[in-house]
């Protein structure tokens, strides 16, 4: 059986699972409603769960904008300026570890509980991996490749316009696929901890009702979104690689 | 002057020159002596190989010759003109890895020195194709690097050093990646291209039958500091052929170089 075939059947054996398990009893309804049951309130409340899923992704589609163009112009200015990458690479390695969502009570704070303190919140924690990927993109540009561009009288826009930018497109965007799926994490994230709207939101007050059928519905949503998003990326990494065996397409890596 | 023996009508015009260069790298405060007292004339159209060991400042020579690094002392004048920046007009480059852009495809490869000087786009691939032809590869302008053996690729990168026409090229080990067979058929593909163009050629290379081969002159460099140690004409007849590697005359040069290089020299112990 080839590999997707296999992931079609486990998903399917998961759903069929996920119907009879809590039918059977085998599975309490309060951790687990039948997957019929969940469907059937996902119908019944579409309008409420696709304006907080308008709200996310709205919020999410800004936060993308902010992460990743400032984390691409970021990253392009560290990956090629070695004094600047010298004095900030350390510190912004170091951020990237740090569990960012500590500062979100600060941005509600700041920003209020609305919009603005989770597409803040949601930028930031998308930008780090985007910056970091850029940099890591620009600096293993063949340096060979721009001595050739140079031999045929390049000048140095011409360099970066024709050789930086094109040979950096891989790696910019499986930095941008990391950075989108954060982005999406960190808009879920901040409305379930702190928010008036959205999927997260939604999750988090059923939860406190114990309404788990509602509760599915929003995780379903999320991953939904997550998935998408991902599919996205993937068209658009795949459209700009097209003509490249891998990564590093000077020399291939060894069998082993 | 000595004339060479080329079938070729070597009109005596100097393309290259380079009068007293010497060069020291600095890296981290520590100098070090690349090249010393180096000069060389060039004639126009003919065919000059560089040969020394490892470390002894060929390319570090032919970088310079291609205005791409500043020697710190001499002149280089390439067409009567020094060469202080690339000029794709007057010279152009092979490397030892093709460089080839790998989001281009072949034709695309050839024709990027095109872009770059806003030629139009029917124009640049004309030219480019032309070139392709030139170098055998006429069917493969649409292929991606990806997509090419070794020696195509570097028939592509010769293909992209001749397209701005230049008058002198110069080539860094660029067979040294290939294997034998595939390297013997590059350079008799190279001397056909030279004879079909008239270019000048700097060749480096590390085989001393490569460089019997294809030279009308030999120089051999020695190393700590890199200098010319010796100028070998080589009066074979051209066309060359893959027979005259047997030949007496042949190997009697090939020892020549070889004694040379293996040689002790002044200030670089055995
Ligand atoms: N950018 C640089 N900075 C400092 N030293 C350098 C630099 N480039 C080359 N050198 C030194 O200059 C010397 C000549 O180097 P070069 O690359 O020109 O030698 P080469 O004859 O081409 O060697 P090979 O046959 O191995 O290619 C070497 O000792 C090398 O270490
Ligand atoms: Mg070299």
């Amino acid at each position: 059986m080839s590999p997707s075939a296999i992931r079609w059947l486990i998903g399917g054996i998961l759903l069929v699972l996920w119907e009879v398990l809590p039918r059977a009893g085998l599975v309490p309804q309060l951790f687990l409603p039948a997957l019929s049951q969940t469907i059937a309130v996902a119908i019944a409340d579409w309008r409420i769960f696709a304006e907080a899923l308008a709200v996310t992704l709205s919020e999410a589609a800004v936060a993308l904008v902010f992460a990743c163009g400032g984390g691409i112009l970021a990253g392009a200015l560290l990956g090629s300026v070695a004094r600047l990458r010298g004095l900030l690479l350390p510190v912004v390695s170091s951020l990237y570890a740090v569990p960012l969502v500590v500062l979100y009570p600060v941005f509600t704070a700041w920003f209020g509980i609305g919009a603005q303190s989770k597409i803040a919140f949601a930028s930031l924690y998308g930008f780090f991996p985007t910056l970091l990927g850029t940099a890591a993109g620009i600096q293993t540009i063949d340096a060979q490749l721009l001595v050739t561009a140079r031999s045929m009288g390049a000048t140095l826009s011409q360099r970066l316009r024709h050789v930086v930018l094109p040979a950096a497109i891989p790696t910019v965007i499986a930095s941008l696929r990391l950075g989108g799926a954060l982005v999406i994490v960190g808009v879920v994230v901040s409305e379930m901890l702190t928010s008036s709207a959205g999927i997260g939101y939604l999750i988090t007050s059923y939860r406190t009702v114990l309404d788990s059928p509602r509760v599915y519905v929003g995780i379903l949503l999320v991953l939904l979104l997550g998935v998408l998003l991902d599919l996205g990326m993937r068209l658009l990494e795949h459209a700009a690689t097209r003509h490249r065996p891998s990564a590093v397409p000077r020399r291939a890596a060894p069998a082993i | 002057m000595k004339q060479a023996l080329s079938e070729r009508a070597v009109t005596e015009r100097p393309m290259i020159e380079v009068i007293g260069l010497g060069h020291t790298y600095e890296s981290r405060g520590v100098a070090s002596r690349a090249l010393e007292d180096i000069a060389l004339t060039v004639q126009a159209g003919r065919f000059t190989v560089i040969v020394g060991p490892s470390g002894c400042g060929k390319s570090s020579l032919l970088m310079m010759m291609a205005g791409l690094r500043r020697q710190t002392e001499g002149t280089i004048l390439v067409d009567g003109r020094p060469m202080l920046d690339p000029d794709p007009d007057r010279v152009g480059v092979v490397f030892q890895d093709a460089n080839l852009f790998p989001w281009l495809s072949a034709i695309d490869n050839v024709a990027f020195p095109l872009m770059l000087r806003g030629l139009g786009r029917s124009e640049r691939l004309d030219r480019a194709s032309a070139m392709l032809e030139l170098v055998g590869l006429g069917h493969a302008g649409a292929r991606y690097p990806s997509e090419l053996s070794g020696g195509m690729k570097q028939r592509v990168s010769i293909a992209r050093g001749l397209v701005q026409d230049p008058p002198v090229l110069l080539m860094d080990e660029p067979f040294a990646a290939l294997d034998e067979q595939t390297r013997m058929t590059m350079g008799e593909e190279l001397l056909r291209i030279w004879s079909q163009t008239s270019k000048t050629v700097v060749f480096v290379t590390h085989s001393l039958s490569e460089a019997v081969y294809l030279a009308d002159e030999v120089l051999v460099m020695s190393a700590h500091p890199g200098r010319i140690i010796d100028r070998i004409e080589v009066e074979l007849p051209r066309p060359r052929t893959y027979e005259m590697m047997a030949t007496a005359t042949f190997g009697q040069l090939r020892d020549r170089i070889w004694r040379q290089i293996r040689s002790p020299q002044p200030g670089n112990p055995a």
